[in-house]
């Protein structure tokens, strides 16, 4: 019903594409979410990321070719205003996750879950973020490493050496057990 | 050759073919070391992965669902104005399209309905005339101000295939769709905003037009190119 009435009151270009096109981005929604908790690391910044991140594609509609991968192209985009975001930040000089106070992203993602704030957690706020990207694009994403390394804009041995630096760096917080 | 570092863990990764697999096996065959960093790094992918997996299957914020069903007006420059989007569209609570398509974003196309007050012919008992009527007309939908003595919400196709319009006024909303002699009156709702004189902001519609228009379309609603053919064929399918 609510998708209905949705669907009937919308107004826009082209219609059908329009529909097509969002409710694609809707079904990536999910993805993006979980991209946007591992790095913005808050569960309302990483709401407020991928929010940001839809708005910006809606807008940017345009560049994105029908028939290629609206998922990758959406990875691209929310990682560069992630980044964008922090360069700003550590321009105003703010530190929006300290290391050890960093929210929790896990469990329910939500406010119980900043309450408890897992070794994953406070390992993954201690790697360098070309690092972090690197391993949540691959071991949480399930990028390829070519995938991975087009998303970031860097070659891939480059991709993959900060993948083994940010393994062994979390191997090392997390203990052999992993 | 020397296995490093990178290749375990594009080996761990599935990311080898070929030669250099056979290569990497044959190490971890002879090496336990190596076998066992291959290991580590499964286990790694596998407890990140269920760390992060519950995101997943959580229920999505209405704002973000909202905001790919509708286009944004102005660019979002920040988290802070994000955040700040983010909790006014929460506070407004049914915020939707109509607040989007009765407001400025199509006032580029308000001259069309200039010609509103041009008297229009009824086609009789039940059907539109006068104001309406020429509203009905010439009104690209969600153009008209909020003071507007009728305000047309949106086009749609019925079943039959004849151009069905939502609109909303003085009298109260209804919905109107023509035919050879006008636009016929298919339903009204009479409503107290009428009444006391007093517009419903846009925004508000009243939800009884809306679940008829859904009962009634047989498609998604006009765009305003389609509009704006319609009305240069006077609304003749």
């Amino acid at each position: 019903m609510k998708r209905l009435v949705s669907s009937v009151l919308s107004i826009g270009k082209a219609r059908t594409l329009s529909d097509r096109f969002e409710s694609e981005m809707l079904a990536l929604l999910p993805r993006l979410r979980r991209f946007a908790a591992g790095l913005a690391r808050d569960p309302a910044r990483a709401d407020d990321l991928c929010q940001m991140t839809v708005e910006r594609a809606l807008r940017s509609r345009d560049q994105w070719q029908a028939g290629t991968r609206m998922d990758s192209w959406m990875y691209r985009i929310m990682r560069n205003l992630w980044i964008d975001e922090t360069r700003a930040a550590s321009r105003r000089g703010q530190t929006f996750v300290d290391e050890e106070a960093g929210a929790a992203v896990g469990a329910d993602g939500g406010q119980e879950a900043r309450a408890m704030l897992t070794d994953v957690d406070r390992a993954m706020a201690r790697l360098p973020d070309d690092q972090r990207e690197a391993v949540l694009l691959v071991m949480v994403e399930g990028w390829s490493y070519k995938e991975a390394a087009d998303i970031v804009g860097c070659p891939v041995g480059t991709l993959n050496s900060r993948l083994v630096r940010g393994r062994d760096a979390l191997l090392a917080l997390l203990g052999e057990a992993a | 050759m020397t296995i490093t570092p990178e290749l375990i863990a594009a080996y761990a990764d599935g990311e080898l073919e070929g030669a250099e697999r056979d290569r990497v096996e044959q190490a971890l065959a002879q090496d336990p070391a190596l076998a066992r960093q291959v290991e580590a790094h499964r286990a790694l992918k596998a407890r990140l992965s269920a760390h992060f997996a519950p995101i997943l299957d959580a229920p999505l914020p209405e704002a973000l669902t909202r905001a790919v069903r509708a286009q944004p007006e102005a660019e979002v420059l920040s988290l802070d104005a994000a955040r700040k989007a983010r909790a006014a569209s929460a506070s407004s609570g049914t915020r939707s399209r109509w607040a989007w398509g009765a407001g400025a974003a199509l006032a580029a196309s308000l001259a069309l309905a200039v010609v509103l007050n041009r008297p229009a012919p009824s086609g009789g008992p039940g059907y539109a005339d006068g104001q309406l009527a020429a509203a009905l007309d010439t009104q690209l939908s969600g153009t008209s101000a909020a003071g507007a003595p009728v305000r047309v919400m949106l086009s749609f196709a019925n079943a039959k295939g004849d151009f069905c319009r939502g609109y909303s006024g003085q009298a109260g909303a209804g919905i109107a769709c023509r035919d050879a002699r006008g636009w016929r009156l298919e339903k009204a709702f009479g409503g107290s905003a009428g009444e006391e004189g007093v517009y419903r902001q846009a925004g508000s519609t009243d939800p009884r037009l809306m679940a008829a228009v859904q009962d009634m379309a047989s498609g998604p609603a006009l765009d305003a190119d389609a509009e704006k053919a319609a009305i240069a064929r006077h609304w003749k399918r």
